[in-house]
């Protein structure tokens, strides 16, 4: 009850009231998220299909993964600040939304993923780092390119559900 | 005559059975945007080591050869999908000036990727070998960049107009 009251404070602000009532800032602000998603997504799937084996084989992980990493942070910054700006305008509706549910789950997932690997799965890096991964971080990497697919897939159901 | 064409094509069976099925949409999307996030960045990091922004160990006709298959199989994938979402709703896409725009964005950007790919099979020094080569790749490369943000912003605004 009291969550609801402080999303309901929250879309009343000036700034998420202007977002939903103007023409045209919503979806300014969406295309800044779609575009910045759109490479954290291409970004993190790369380093992905390292790990699976399906793209820069003959690459050290470590570089692949290094020279990746910059854009998923920088565009990842993006879409979650032009996120929380569409999430303010209706706070309430998103918050109720299941696909909105599922997209926040997985990537508190995805994140955990992530944390985890750079933990556990970079250990004896040495050892992989031209070569083939073992089983955990192919794991890793798996799971990371389903966890993005259904992200990817939920956000875009938010907007046939909201 | 395009209104015709996209009246006849939402009545045939094919396009009445796409929009009849209410996932079908999102999920052609979903992969739609999905090899657009790959697409991009394949290009947007070749278009930044073309400007000259990023260094990157392995040399630029390395980055490029490795990019090309990707680059083409997403086009193609894109393609794909963007024909099953014209065919569920012709005149959202046909009739819309965005969408238009955003073909002949794609076209060029096409175009753009060919012609660096051409040269530096042919050269692997193509795009470095001279100064005005050097000033000619750093054009391209933010050309690129542009082009390929107006399609993703094109594509998100198709919606609206």
């Amino acid at each position: 009850m009291a969550f609801e009251h402080a999303l309901t404070q929250l879309q009343n602000l000036n700034f998420p009231t202007q977002i939903r009532e103007s023409d045209w800032l919503f979806p300014t602000i969406e295309t800044v998220h779609v575009f910045a998603l759109v490479l954290v997504v291409g970004s993190i799937m790369t380093v992905d299909l390292r790990l699976l084996g399906f793209a820069n084989k003959e690459r050290p992980f470590s570089q692949v993964a290094s020279e990746m990493l910059p854009w998923t942070w920088v565009a990842f910054v993006v879409a979650a600040l032009a996120g929380m700006m569409m999430f303010s305008s209706k706070a309430l509706t998103y918050y109720s939304n299941i696909p909105f549910r599922l997209k926040m789950a997985c990537l508190l997932l995805a994140g955990i993923n992530m944390v985890m690997f750079h933990w556990l799965g970079t250990r004896h890096l040495e050892i992989w780092d031209r070569g083939r991964p073992p089983w955990g971080a192919r794991f890793a990497g798996g799971t990371s390119l389903l966890l993005w697919t259904t992200i990817v897939a939920a956000g875009r159901w938010i907007g046939f559900t909201t | 005559m395009i209104q015709e064409f996209c009246d006849w094509l939402s009545t045939t069976g094919i396009s009445i059975a796409f929009q009849s099925a209410n996932w079908f949409v999102p999920t052609v999307q979903t992969v739609h945007i999905i090899s657009i996030a790959i697409l991009l960045t394949s290009v947007y990091v070749v278009s930044f080591r073309l400007i000259g922004v990023t260094r990157g160990r392995q040399p630029l006709a390395v980055l490029i050869a490795r990019s090309t298959p990707w680059v083409w199989t997403t086009l193609c994938v894109l393609l794909g999908t963007g024909i099953l979402l014209t065919i569920t709703e012709p005149a959202r896409e046909l009739l819309n000036w965005v969408f238009r725009l955003k073909m002949l964005m794609v076209a060029a950007l096409a175009g753009i990727l060919l012609v660096v790919q051409i040269r530096m099979r042919r050269s692997p020094d193509y795009w470095t070998e001279s100064l005005a080569r050097r000033l000619a790749a750093r054009a391209i490369g933010i050309a690129a960049v542009l082009i390929g943000a107006g399609i993703v912003t094109a594509g998100r605004w198709i919606a609206y107009v």
